[in-house]
């Protein structure tokens, strides 16, 4: 039975407990969640044009928001903004790799970082990655399903009011009583069917139920007011939720 | 069978391609819009789509009236949905909540098709002028076990697509013009349009 706090502004700008790293990837993004991620990460790191969007939202004060690192092929970072983060000592990591995304090699690099630095991490936040290009946001699921073998870390990926999760098989607990949470949530069989699935605290509850793309899908769901939501699955299956 | 279309030809302004516009409940494009809705055969709105189009037409909805509005009801605004009642457009309301509005619209679309008569190996045209730099092949749903592609930049042979494995994203075109994909199960095709 696996148990997961989810990050949100409060635990994070409040009580501050969770231990977690930040990864910035190329998709604008909020404001508001990045400054209160940015400040109580163990760990920053930007994927390639990521960090042309820490470069324009730190815009006066980038000296104060320098990344641990940056990593990619650089095909998309802007030059200028590459040569300031390289004059300010960040360490810059290329990554050639086409099989792979800059998200999913990003990732690799920062588990190892966790481990040399002997590093407790609760979970990574992910900034950015599903807005915009359709096939991005594609690309940010499929480096969840690749996160599995890359790190023992829970991995989520947070956008404007948007948050996806995938959970692994098996049983799952989320607390969703942060004040945080937003009015929809669902249940995206993405990559494959699944054959039962189970839940509780869901306005439409599962049980047993086929998940599958052409059969049954579960979006536009919601909460009941029991602040805890549980879901069994038999196969991977991608939660996603709303930011207030 | 091979099935040859070329996903972005409705919005070239010429042409005698016969299309249907469905309005679905998110903001949209105005430029896309102007040129989808003149030249659509059948034009609906799910929903909330409603009140995106009412919007986009202030001052001039009396021109660009849908044939039907479906949907639970629960997104149109009571004012749009009160107007396009008075002005004469149908108002179809489907409670299955296992559907999504999309699909229930989609549905009443098909059988209106067929009573106005109006019907694995994919070819597609990109040389329209209006392909932006990405494409991709998602395995949503399902894997699949064998795709073949060509006119890709990075191409398929029998190649696996799935989650935790491989997803074509970030790609793009060779200059032919012209991509065939064929596949063993559903893809999901995805490309950019050029603003």
């Amino acid at each position: 039975k696996k148990s997961i706090f989810l990050l949100m502004r409060t635990n994070i700008c409040l009580t501050g407990n969770l231990k977690f790293c930040l990864l910035i990837l190329n998709q604008p993004f909020n404001k508001g969640h990045f400054h209160c991620l940015w400040s109580r990460a163990a760990l920053r790191a930007c994927a390639d044009g990521g960090a042309n969007h820490l470069y324009h939202i730190t815009e006066g004060s980038q000296e104060s928001f320098l990344p641990d690192y940056i990593s990619g092929d650089f095909d998309s970072i802007q030059p200028e903004v590459k040569e300031y983060y390289k004059v300010k000592g960040c360490e810059l990591i290329e990554t050639m790799d086409q099989d792979l995304t800059d998200f999913t090699k990003c990732l690799q690099i920062l588990q190892k970082k966790i481990e040399k630095k002997g590093l407790q991490v609760d979970v990574i936040v992910a900034l950015g990655g599903l807005g915009g290009r359709f096939d991005q946001t594609m690309a940010s699921v499929e480096t969840l399903f690749h996160a599995t073998n890359i790190t023992p870390s829970p991995v989520i990926v947070i956008q404007e009011c948007s948050l996806i999760y995938l959970l692994q098989p098996g049983r799952h607990k989320l607390r969703v009583d942060t004040g945080l949470e937003g009015s929809w949530c669902g249940l995206i069989p993405v990559g494959n069917p699944c054959e039962s699935v189970t839940t509780t605290g869901l306005k439409w509850n599962l049980t047993n139920q086929v998940l599958k793309f052409g059969t049954l899908v579960s979006t536009s769901n919601t909460y009941d007011n029991s602040g805890t939501v549980t879901i069994e699955t038999d196969k991977p299956l991608l939660w996603t939720m709303a930011i207030k | 069978m091979e099935r040859a279309f070329t996903p972005l030809e409705c919005l070239l302004p010429a042409g005698n391609l016969k299309f249907c516009l469905l309005i679905l409940n998110q903001p949209f494009n105005k430029g896309h819009f102007h040129c989808l809705w003149s030249r659509a055969a059948l034009r609906a709105c799910a929903d909330g789509g409603a009140n995106h189009l009412y919007h986009i037409t202030e001052g001039s909805q009396e021109s660009f009236l849908p044939d039907y509005i479906s949907g639970d009801f629960d997104s149109i605004q009571p004012e749009v949905k009160e107007y396009y009642k008075v002005k004469g457009c149908e108002l179809i309301e489907t409670m299955d909540q296992d559907l999504t509005d999309f699909t229930k619209c989609l549905q009443i679309l098909q059988k209106k098709i067929e009573k106005k008569g109006l019907q694995g190996r994919h070819k597609l045209r990109v040389d329209t002028g209006l392909e932006g730099s990405w494409c991709g092949l998602i395995p949503v749903g399902n894997p699949c076990e064998s795709v073949t592609t060509t006119g890709l930049k990075w191409n398929l042979t029998n190649q696996v697509l799935k989650f935790g494995t491989l997803v074509s994203t970030s790609n793009t075109y060779d200059n032919s013009g012209t991509v065939t994909i064929e596949t063993d199960k559903p893809l999901l095709w995805t490309m950019a349009i050029k603003r």
